[in-house]
């Protein structure tokens, strides 16, 4: 049995101008619903713990980002310290849909030579009318450039905002554990904490220990 | 969208209004918080008010008889001691040049408002307008007249005017202020001309190089004067951008109170951008301990958006007496030689 772990995982957001991150992560961390949220104009974060299985916690520090081109050279530096990402875009704006390959390369030659696990996230999925793109072209997306999953999400009506988090967390958890995600001294993206005491299950940063 | 507003009469300021118990609306439009305490509020606007009405005194007799606004000590006295709402637009036109842009460029504001634009800035700038002072009844679309519309054309006109920035998210705040100000969206043009063309370096065109490079002549200057600060910042490897450039890209604006922004802008448009470190060194010098003793990369941004808060920032009066003296001597000279080093950092990593 492997020995449970602390984890940290850095997650950005990333998408066009106005798709709806601040307001998703406002929902996923608050719980509420605000229409008129401001852009964060360069980057802002949130901690927020994820448990998992009986004993691991991962700590997750989740980047929100300014959509508008130009805060990108802001938001850059902290792409790199990030192994996730939710891309997102509106299904009523098929353009923002259409930027998406692009976003992914840009963060993926960015990154390199580190790794980053997408999910792609329709966002606006409540919307009745005016639907721009259908589920089944987010799918095939999502599959075509290798994604953990294609999720259709509504920030209003709290649809499948916990999922989104929890499918990219558990992704690349997973994919921890089949050893296909190095760890190195100087990335900040995925960093192994402490052993995760029963009794205590939040624990602070602390030393790395080796892998056993 | 050619036609522009008269706002002239859209707005009674309810400052002097008698201050029955629950003023839910300040002066320009905003809604005070839940929590807004009024207690304190009113303890604060006793003492205030007399200073206001000073001051009030002083200048209308320094403007009588003159349109102009020199550039000399005691007109910079004056100012930082706050210039009075009913006096502002014109001294911010003044002492800006905004007003001689305006004279020598007449009908050129509505020129533009006629020209063809690009509609991807279009786009952009309408993505802005219902996240643009939500708090604010003044930009309600319910509200008649709103100033959306207003806010809509200064953008949309300055995108066309200046192509090297055409619209970058921010300047929907600064504009905003402007209009609540001088109710103009000529004047708003012009004094936003002002601040991007000339007193700002450039924060806001695609590069941002001018916004990078002053997060990182702050970030000197704390090195230099608040040490403790610095080397917290260093040791959990926090950039200066993800704490404070929404101060700079937005002036203050939506981080420090109403009137405390107002205050500073008196200074930006009169002395220029070199206080915007000023107000941002005052602040974390006087809360060294508290960033200094942040544990983790969460608690430091999290101290920085609390430091923007409460009776310190306030008391506008108090605490523009303290960003001159608190930070200590702060040489033209010395903020040009950083910019340069900074811009020269910046440009070759």
């Amino acid at each position: 049995m492997q020995v449970p772990w602390n984890f940290r995982f850095g997650i950005v957001i990333l998408g066009d101008s106005s798709v709806g991150k601040s307001s998703l992560l406002h929902r996923y961390t608050e719980g509420t619903f605000d229409e008129s949220r401001q852009s964060p104009l360069g980057i802002d974060f949130k901690v927020s713990n994820m448990y998992f299985d009986p004993d691991v916690v991962i700590k997750l520090l989740l980047w929100d980002t300014a959509g508008q081109e130009r805060f990108r050279s802001i938001c850059k530096s902290y792409m790199r310290n990030s192994v996730g990402c939710i891309l997102m875009f509106d299904v009523s704006q098929r353009q923002t849909f259409d930027r998406v390959r692009s976003w992914q390369q840009e963060v993926l030659d960015y990154v390199k030579p580190n790794p980053m696990f997408f999910v792609l996230v329709g966002h606006k999925c409540d919307l009745a009318v005016g639907r721009q793109v259908r589920k089944s072209e987010g799918d095939a997306l999502a599959k075509k450039l290798n994604m953990l999953a294609y999720l259709e999400v509504s920030t209003k009506e709290n649809i499948n905002v916990k999922e989104t988090f929890e499918t990219l967390t558990r992704g690349i958890y997973n994919l921890f554990q089949q050893g296909k995600i190095p760890t190195r001294g100087d990335w900040q993206g995925l960093t192994v904490g402490a052993t995760v005491q029963k009794e205590s299950p939040v624990t602070k940063k602390s030393a790395c220990c080796n892998c056993g | 969208m050619e036609e522009t507003q008269n706002m002239e009469s859209h707005f009674n300021d309810s400052a002097s209004s008698d201050s029955n118990d629950c003023q839910r609306v300040d002066q320009y439009g905003f809604e005070r918080a839940e929590d807004f305490n009024y207690e304190s509020y009113e303890d604060f606007m006793s003492r205030h008010l007399a200073v206001v009405t000073r001051r009030s005194k002083k200048w209308t007799k320094l403007l009588q008889g003159t349109v102009k606004v020199e550039k000399n000590i005691k007109v910079k006295r004056y100012v930082r001691k706050g210039v009075p709402c009913e006096h502002r637009t014109q001294i911010w036109m003044a002492a800006s040049g905004a007003q001689d842009q305006l004279d020598r460029n007449p009908g050129y504001y509505h020129s533009l408002l006629k020209a063809e634009h690009d509609p991807k800035i279009e786009e952009v700038i309408r993505a802005d307008m219902h996240r643009t002072f939500p708090d604010n009844i003044q930009f309600r679309a319910s509200s008649e007249p709103c100033l959306q519309k207003a806010l809509f054309n200064v953008l949309l006109a300055y995108g066309y005017h200046n192509k090297d920035v055409g619209y970058c998210q921010g300047m929907n705040f600064i504009a905003g202020y402007l209009l609540i100000i001088t109710k103009d969206e000529e004047k708003s043009f012009w004094l936003m001309d002002a601040l991007i063309g000339k007193i700002l370096p450039d924060y806001y065109t695609p590069t941002m190089l001018g916004l990078q490079m002053d997060q990182e002549v702050l970030g000197e200057l704390v090195r230099m004067k608040v040490p403790a600060v610095w080397q917290v910042m260093n040791r959990h490897n926090v950039m200066w951008t993800l704490v404070v450039s929404r101060w700079f890209i937005c002036l203050y604006v939506d981080i420090l109170p109403v009137e405390t922004v107002l205050r500073i802008w008196d200074c930006l448009f009169y002395e220029g951008s070199k206080i915007l470190f000023r107000v941002a060194l005052t602040m974390i010098r006087h809360n060294e301990n508290l960033i200094s003793q942040a544990q983790s990369l969460s608690e430091i941004c999290e101290r920085f958006k609390q430091i923007t808060n409460g009776e310190y920032v306030e008391d506008c009066h108090t605490f523009m007496q303290k960003i001159f003296m608190e930070p200590g001597g702060l040489s033209t000279a010395t903020i040009t030689k950083l910019r340069k080093m900074c811009r020269n950092r910046i440009t070759s990593a």
